[in-house]
């Protein structure tokens, strides 16, 4: 797995405020984008990297909240970090509940800052993994004949190679040939590893439905 | 009829025969025409008549009665005892008068008739029969009974006769005389049968016996002709003053119809005025009751619209309050008259003062006055006084009449809704504060933002092993340019106040006080507070924004308003008292509410800082800003009666700093 360098977006709507961020953040070894509005934000290229959002509460246009709850309608999945000249609690509640990772208050201590943008990269981090994770047992499970899948749904169910053969009206010799193909197309070490793999899938197939 | 038995044969003069006999009819008109006059007559004229007539009609019989016996001639002298003439007279005069009594009565009946004709009838004989014992001659009278039971028979008859037409013809009418005239020949007649009948029944035989001619005269034929024309002049006499005395009571009757007419119609014209009076009156009763009527249903209306009304005379003095006005006061109408009725008005309230309303009187306009009216039980509400002059012809004021409405739910309801309005206001300026507030805070944040991240930025750099010198010349050189900039933003606040204020203008300061009063008015009166003011006389003038330093005068006196809350029992009071000399002119703004901890006398004008829990603390911080920008003062101490703010402000040309 190839790990790409993470991107720090910072958006707010002075432009000082923004550079001191920006090189705070890019002294500790990250790579730093700054918008001075969520629309400008929006309409950027961004690269498919582990990354994070430093989004201050007043903005121009629509407001950091509000954009925050745009992200969550339309599915981009971003850690947002809020940092407002101004918040009160029922702010940093709102914010909160709608998944932020922390909420500062400007001026903020530099360390705050950073040890938020790491949990928050890291988080994206994990969620980018899990993703690219389900997409590969997917592709593997795809590539499994009929023939093998059935088999495979008969093992994960607890049916021994004979009782599998006689259903299917086989072999227990051929039955054999197909599960051990499967496992190795599965990527899968073991009988439990696979019967992992297939519950978070039903889990997946579950959740989509 | 001349009995000549035994000697003397007499004869009759027939010339005495005829005179004897028109005497009688005379003597019988008369008596017929004295008895209308009796009877016509009264009292003591009626006794007159009655008296004068017997004697007329009396000598008159008489008067026949002695011819006829005059006519009769003997052979020897005759002479005539006077004394028995005179009785034979009297009797006459005394039958004349019963028979003239008996007709002149209202009414005769059968009884009264027979008795009044057999006393004249016995009269009229007796008359004769005594007359005839008068005479004297040489021979002896005879009388047969026959023919005196015949002649008094006969004179009884005639009498019965004579009454009766006498009581007939006592009437006045047109044919009277005339019919008086053929009865009087009548009885005339009658009378003269029953005398000669009499006469008849004597007989003369002559003696020898000279007779008694003591008192004895004889009659010449002068003396005989003497009381012919006696007779006839009495008779005539008696019936020309009946005569008279008819026509002048026929003059009188006429006089008196025509007065009589006279009388009725002029009692016919007064009935008539009288009528015509009568109806007036009624209809001016009717008039009368009509206007009680339309009075009553005036007063019924006055009384009942659900309104106080009254009518003032021109110096204020109130001469009517209808009776709701009585029933919501609880006055008595002689407690309300007059100046009494101010009373009922609370003491706070200007209009409780005469001079008010004399003002408003003398200004002849209608008016509009709002105050507080006390109700029976002593609850004060809101009422609305109007009134309207009313002008006599040359356009002086001789009345007034107004009405006085409740207006205390309206005014609740406007409270309420100026309450809501003030509320929406408040929560307005709260969010406007707010806005400010988050403005001057962003503002001034982003650079310090800046700065701090910069600067550990910095300290980061030069912690490392390997500093980047130009980074750090970049971030510091940022450092600067964002503390320069929040600098900036400050100075930006400060002139706002400060230098950003165009409009300073020559301000009066007792007149922004009263300006601001008037605003306030509703909010210290929704609030119950009072308020007084003590003003300098002519205090100096001073130099500012006259809407931010009124501005600073609502601000104080709103808080002080909201510090007189709390009060539940006891008076809200407010005091502004002005005050000056040459440097400084200084307001206080007293409460009488419950002040605040004098450790917190410095900590109240801080931004932020606020004893109200609605309050953010921004509006004293604001004051004190501007009354500083404008180099005054302003202040605050806590007392035992409540607290007093005061600010003070440069006099204008006196140095502002």
């Amino acid at each position: 797995m190839n790990e790409l360098t993470p991107v720090v977006f910072v958006v707010d709507d002075d432009p000082s405020v923004g550079r001191a961020i920006k090189r705070l953040v890019e002294s500790v070894g990250l790579e730093v984008a700054h918008f001075g509005s969520a629309q400008e934000f929006m309409r950027s290229q961004r690269p498919d990297a582990p990354s994070c959002l430093v989004l201050d509460v007043r903005l121009p246009g629509i407001s950091g909240l509000d954009f925050q709850h745009e992200l969550a309608v339309t599915n981009t999945q971003i850690p947002i970090i809020f940092v407002t000249a101004h918040g009160d609690i029922q702010m940093t509640v709102r914010a909160m509940k709608a998944g932020a990772i922390e909420f500062l208050t400007k001026p903020f201590r530099d360390q705050d800052l950073l040890d938020a943008v790491q949990i928050a990269l890291e988080r994206d981090r994990a969620r980018r993994q899990k993703e690219a994770g389900i997409a590969a047992l997917r592709d593997r499970y795809e590539s499994l004949s009929s023939r093998e899948r059935e088999v495979v749904a008969m093992v994960v169910s607890g049916f021994l190679n004979k009782q599998i053969a006689a259903e299917i009206g086989t072999t227990e010799n051929t039955v054999k040939a197909h599960r051990s193909r499967a496992m190795e197309k599965m990527h899968a070490d073991s009988l439990a590893d696979l019967v992992k793999m297939i519950e978070r899938l039903h889990a997946l197939h579950e959740k989509a439905s | 009829m001349i009995s000549a038995n035994a000697g003397l044969t007499g004869s009759y003069d027939y010339g005495e025969v005829a005179r004897s006999v028109v005497i009688a009819a005379a003597a019988s008109y008369a008596a017929l025409d004295l008895a209308g006059r009796v009877t016509a007559a009264r009292g003591r004229v009626r006794a007159a008549w009655l008296t004068g007539g017997a004697i007329a009609m009396g000598i008159g019989i008489w008067a026949m009665h002695f011819k006829g016996m005059l006519a009769f001639r003997l052979p020897v002298s005759i002479e005539y005892q006077w004394p028995t003439v005179l009785a034979s007279l009297s009797v006459a005069i005394l039958s004349s008068a019963v028979a003239l009594y008996s007709t002149s009565r209202q009414r005769m009946g059968l009884v009264d008739a027979l008795t009044g004709s057999l006393v004249m009838g016995g009269g009229i004989a007796g008359m004769h029969y005594v007359g005839m014992a008068a005479m004297r001659l040489p021979a002896i009278i005879r009388f047969s009974p026959l023919l005196v039971t015949a002649s008094i028979l006969l004179a009884i008859l005639f009498s019965l006769v004579a009454l009766l037409m006498a009581f007939d013809l006592r009437g006045e009418t047109r044919w009277t005389a005339w019919r008086r005239l053929g009865s009087a020949a009548v009885m005339g007649v009658a009378i003269s049968a029953m005398h000669y009948t009499g006469m008849a029944a004597a007989t003369f035989v002559s003696s020898a016996v000279s007779p008694d001619l003591s008192h004895a005269v004889s009659i010449s034929p002068l003396g005989n002709n003497g009381i012919g024309i006696v007779t006839f002049l009495v008779l005539g006499a008696a019936i020309l003053t009946s005569s008279m005395d008819r026509q002048v009571e026929a003059e009188v009757r006429q006089l008196n119809q025509g007065l009589e007419h006279q009388v009725a119609e002029r009692t016919t014209q007064l009935e008539a005025t009288n009528e015509n009076l009568r109806k007036e009156i009624a209809e001016r009763e009717r008039a009368d009751e009509a206007l009680r009527k339309s009075d009553d249903r005036l007063r019924l209306v006055i009384d009942t619209i659900p309104v106080l009304v009254w009518s003032k005379l021109p110096d204020g003095s109130a001469d009517f309050l209808n009776q709701r006005f009585r029933e919501y006061t609880g006055l008595f109408i002689e407690e309300g008259l007059g100046e009494g009725w101010l009373e009922a008005i609370h003491p706070e309230d200007p209009a409780s003062s005469i001079d008010v309303w004399r003002a408003a009187f003398v200004a002849g306009r209608p008016f509009e006055f709002e105050a507080r009216l006390r109700r029976a039980d002593g609850e004060y509400r809101w009422f609305l006084f109007r009134g309207e002059p009313l002008r006599d012809e040359v356009g002086k004021i001789v009345k007034w009449y107004g009405t006085t409405t409740d207006i205390e739910d309206r005014k609740q309801a406007e409270w309420s809704l100026q309450e809501a309005q003030e509320g929406l206001a408040h929560v307005t300026r709260l969010t406007t504060m707010g806005e400010l507030v988050g403005a001057i805070a962003h503002e001034v944040n982003q650079p310090i933002t800046a700065i701090v991240t910069n600067a550990n930025f910095c300290l980061r750099q030069l912690a490392s092993a390997a500093p980047n010198p130009d980074k750090l010349r970049e971030a510091i050189s940022e450092i600067v340019n964002d503390g320069t900039r929040a600098s900036a933003v400050i100075s930006r606040i400060r002139a706002l106040l400060q230098k950003g204020t165009p409009n300073r203008v020559v301000v009066d300061i007792n007149q922004m006080i009263q300006e601001v009063s008037i605003l306030l008015r509703n909010e210290l009166a929704r609030n119950r507070v009072s308020l007084s003011t003590d003003l300098a006389s002519d205090p100096p003038r001073v130099s500012g924004d006259h809407v931010l330093l009124q501005q600073v005068l609502i601000n104080v006196i709103i808080n002080a308003i909201e510090a007189m809350r709390a009060i539940k029992r006891g008076p809200r009071e407010l005091l502004i008292k002005s005050a000056g000399d040459d440097h400084e002119v200084s307001i206080q703004v007293k409460d009488s509410g419950t002040g605040f901890d004098p450790l917190q006398a410095q900590r109240i004008f801080e931004p932020f800082f606020s004893t109200k829990s609605e309050g953010i603390g921004m509006g004293l911080s604001i004051s004190r800003s501007i009354v500083e920008s404008h180099g005054g003062r302003l202040w605050a101490e806590s007392g035992p009666t409540g607290a007093l703010f005061q600010f003070t402000l440069p006099a204008h040309g006196g140095g502002v700093s």
